[in-house]
């Protein structure tokens, strides 16, 4: 039963030409338009590294592990140490991105929003992740001080040493592939909402008929769903292939990381899908309008279109970051990009399996229903 | 044997009363027509029969056992024609009657004689490789059929499988339904034709309003009503009729003139014929055709409703 509902599942979606257009070549043809539009502005032009400057002060003197820790960035920064008052002048007259003071808790100014900023920003928030690590760590366990458990706190700053020389140079058209393939992760959606409709009475005859089989609905269920996570990865495989093959994006070299980011992205945008259809009891065309319309607005907050409003969001509004899993996965890829471990990574991850849990146990307790009230 | 008993059903839809206190018992090997002007809530009863509705109250027992979505040693011996056709867009004819049929068979050599035969059996032998929307609406009911027959179910329920269908398809859709219950199904029927549920139906139930308000075999609905035929007159010089007077005789229960037509409603038996070509010469009419209709279903629905089965 299990696999011959996946056969005929593959079967039908593989078929479904507006759904193969949807969920494989609207991305792919976007891939291209992007690849367009980015060759003109950065061909010529290479990766140039951020520049900021770091105001000396008493304040920065008292914590050296920041100097340290930016001195290691030096791929990605070109830091300068100023005064505060040529800091100023400096963002004035834009010779600088943006400079950090401690003042004392470590604030960062810019005059602008963009792709540089967001990169000094999300560089902060590491530190400073690690730094309430090393706050709690004291404040709970004094002898720690003694005891060289701060010695190995502070090893753990060495994750924000710099993009290896290893790896690719940082190149700022590789942001909208990201939000790209976050937005294809999140099409999965389509394929989720199909098999809902496929499977629930309410929303199709065929649903109905079903229904009426002596089989359990939610073992079928979960094999159909299993034919839309094969598919849906399988595309997203096929897309990751034509960027990096065809249009020649390099993404780094940590392949298995960004698979694991895919795979979990894909999850997450298959299970919203299906989250969408069970709980929005409308027709079919009203559940495919808000996926299309919630999708694009997470991929547009994660700054699909202009990489100014995901800096927006991260500064004016951090909870919406995080509550939006296209800038989940968008995030994902940027830690893996800039920074060397994988902390931000699997927070990011981890963020991610949490909406695919809440999105399958949803769609499970209203799939689990097996009479309506209507049909 | 019982093969359903359904006892007091009662569904709501908000503050319409779909069903009310439903009752409906079906023997084995019998046809059951299950007949009722559209809204009269047939497919409501058939979808809470079938466990895909939730309803208000009542019981329901297939093969006397209550009926519930997870009853499946019940499902098993159902098969289900829905009013709306139900098959997978992307799948051909074979493929689709292939995945339903193995939604209840799971040996692959079997079910690969009963999709044969069931393709056999609607006819579609020529398009097995066709997609639904590549057919005709006569073809895409016979593939629908053919998806919900084609394990060989022992209860066959059919919720009005000829709409929109050309009267060829509906002949050979109806033929195929008296095949079937001769193989030994029992069938249930629903439809708003009454002339096909007289055509097919060893026992009829009328519907109204959510309730069965007539039920027997189609002589035993047409004994129940007091008109026993209707008589058709030709009359050559109808100008000259006087109306009053034929409605004035004994057993006469209606009479109308339109045009030249005299249509007499009579009671049944006695030489009503008769009295009234009497009449008709005592009035020096002219008279032209004449024949003779037995009463329909219709006539039962609106002596018991009055209102026509069909507005
Ligand atoms: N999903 C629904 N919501 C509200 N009312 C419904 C629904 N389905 C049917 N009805 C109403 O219930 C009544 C019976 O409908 P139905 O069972 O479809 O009748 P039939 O099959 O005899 O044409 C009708 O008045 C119809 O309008
Ligand atoms: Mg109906």
């Amino acid at each position: 039963m299990f696999l011959f509902n996946y056969a005929y599942r593959l079967k039908c979606i593989l078929r479904n030409r507006e759904l193969m257009f949807w969920t494989l070549m609207f991305p792919i043809l976007l891939a291209i338009l992007f690849n367009l539009a980015f060759s003109n502005i950065y061909s010529t032009e290479k990766f140039i590294k951020v520049n900021v400057a770091l105001v000396q002060n008493d304040a920065l003197t008292a914590n050296p592990a920041f100097s340290d820790a930016l001195s290691k960035m030096d791929d990605l920064f070109v830091v300068s140490q100023t005064t505060l008052e040529e800091a100023d002048a400096l963002l004035k007259e834009n010779q600088i991105d943006g400079y950090i003071i401690f003042d004392p808790e470590l604030k960062l100014k810019v005059n602008r929003s963009g792709l540089n900023q967001t990169i000094i920003r999300g560089f902060l928030d590491d530190f400073l992740q690690s730094s309430a690590t090393l706050v709690t760590v004291i404040s709970e366990n004094p002898a720690a001080l003694e005891s060289g458990t701060i010695a190995g706190v502070y090893s753990r700053t060495d994750y924000l040493s710099a993009v290896s020389a290893s790896k690719s140079s940082p190149d700022t058209t590789v942001h909208f592939f990201y939000t790209l393939i976050a937005m294809t992760c999140l099409y999965g959606g389509f394929l989720g909402v199909n098999e809902v409709i496929a499977i629930q009475a309410n929303l199709s005859d065929v649903g109905a008929r079903i229904n009426t089989a002596p089989t359990n609905k939610l073992t079928v269920f979960l094999s159909s769903m299993l034919a839309a996570t094969t598919i849906q990865l399988a595309e997203l495989l096929l897309l990751l292939a034509f960027i990096v093959g065809v249009l020649g994006i390099s993404f780094g070299d940590q392949l298995g990381y960004i698979a694991l980011a895919c795979v979990i992205g894909s999850l997450t945008g298959v299970t919203f899908g299906t989250f969408i259809a069970a709980t929005v009891k409308k027709s079919e065309g009203i559940i495919t309008g808000i996926l299309i319309g919630s999708t694009m607005t997470m991929s547009f907050l994660a700054g699909m279109m202009s990489a100014d409003i995901k800096y927006l969001v991260a500064t004016k509004m951090p909870i919406l970051g995080y509550l939006n899993p296209a800038n989940l996965i968008t995030n994902s890829f940027y830690a893996l990009y800039y920074y060397n471990t994988p902390t931000q990574f699997f927070i990011n991850i981890l963020l991610l399996c949490g909406f695919t849990l809440l999105f399958s146990a949803t769609t499970y307790f209203i799939l689990r229903r097996q009479t309506y009230a209507s049909l | 044997m019982m093969v359903i008993n359904v006892k007091n059903l009662v569904k709501r839809y908000g503050d319409l009363i779909a069903l009310d206190h439903f009752n409906l018992q079906v023997q084995e090997g019998e046809v059951l027509g299950l007949l009722g002007p559209n809204g009269s809530g047939k497919t409501t009863a058939i979808n809470c029969i079938l466990s895909l509705l939730k309803y208000d109250k009542g019981s329901i027992e297939i093969y006397d056992q209550p009926m519930a979505p997870d009853a499946y040693a019940i499902k098993r011996n159902i098969g289900v024609v829905m009013q709306n056709v139900a098959v997978f867009n992307e799948l051909t004819v074979y493929e689709n009657i292939d995945y339903f049929c193995g939604l209840y068979i799971s040996d692959k050599q079997t079910r690969k004689k009963l999709v044969a035969e069931a393709i056999d059996f609607v006819g579609l032998n020529d398009f097995t490789k066709f997609l639904p929307k590549k057919l005709s609406g006569g073809l895409l009911r016979r593939l629908n059929i053919a998806c919900g027959i084609a394990h060989k179910p022992k209860l066959i329920i059919l919720d009005e499988p000829t709409v929109a269908v050309d009267p060829q398809s509906r002949n050979s859709i109806l033929e195929g339904i008296q095949k079937l219950n001769q193989q030994g199904a029992t069938i249930i029927y629903t439809s708003h034709y009454m002339e096909e549920v007289e055509q097919i139906a060893s026992r009829i139930a009328i519907m109204d309003k959510g309730k069965i308000i007539a039920m027997g075999t189609n002589e035993e609905l047409k004994r129940m009503i007091k008109s026993g035929e209707h008589i058709n007159l030709e009359l050559l010089n109808a100008e000259d009729l006087d109306l009053e007077a034929i409605k004035a005789i004994p057993d006469i229960i209606s009479a109308e003139l339109s045009d030249n037509q005299l249509v007499v409603t009579s009671s049944r038996g006695k030489n009503n014929l008769i009295v009234i070509l009497d009449q008709l010469k005592a009035q020096h009419i002219a008279i032209g055709k004449v024949y003779s209709e037995p009463p329909t279903l219709n006539d039962v629905f609106l002596e018991i409703t009055g209102k026509e089965l069909r507005d």
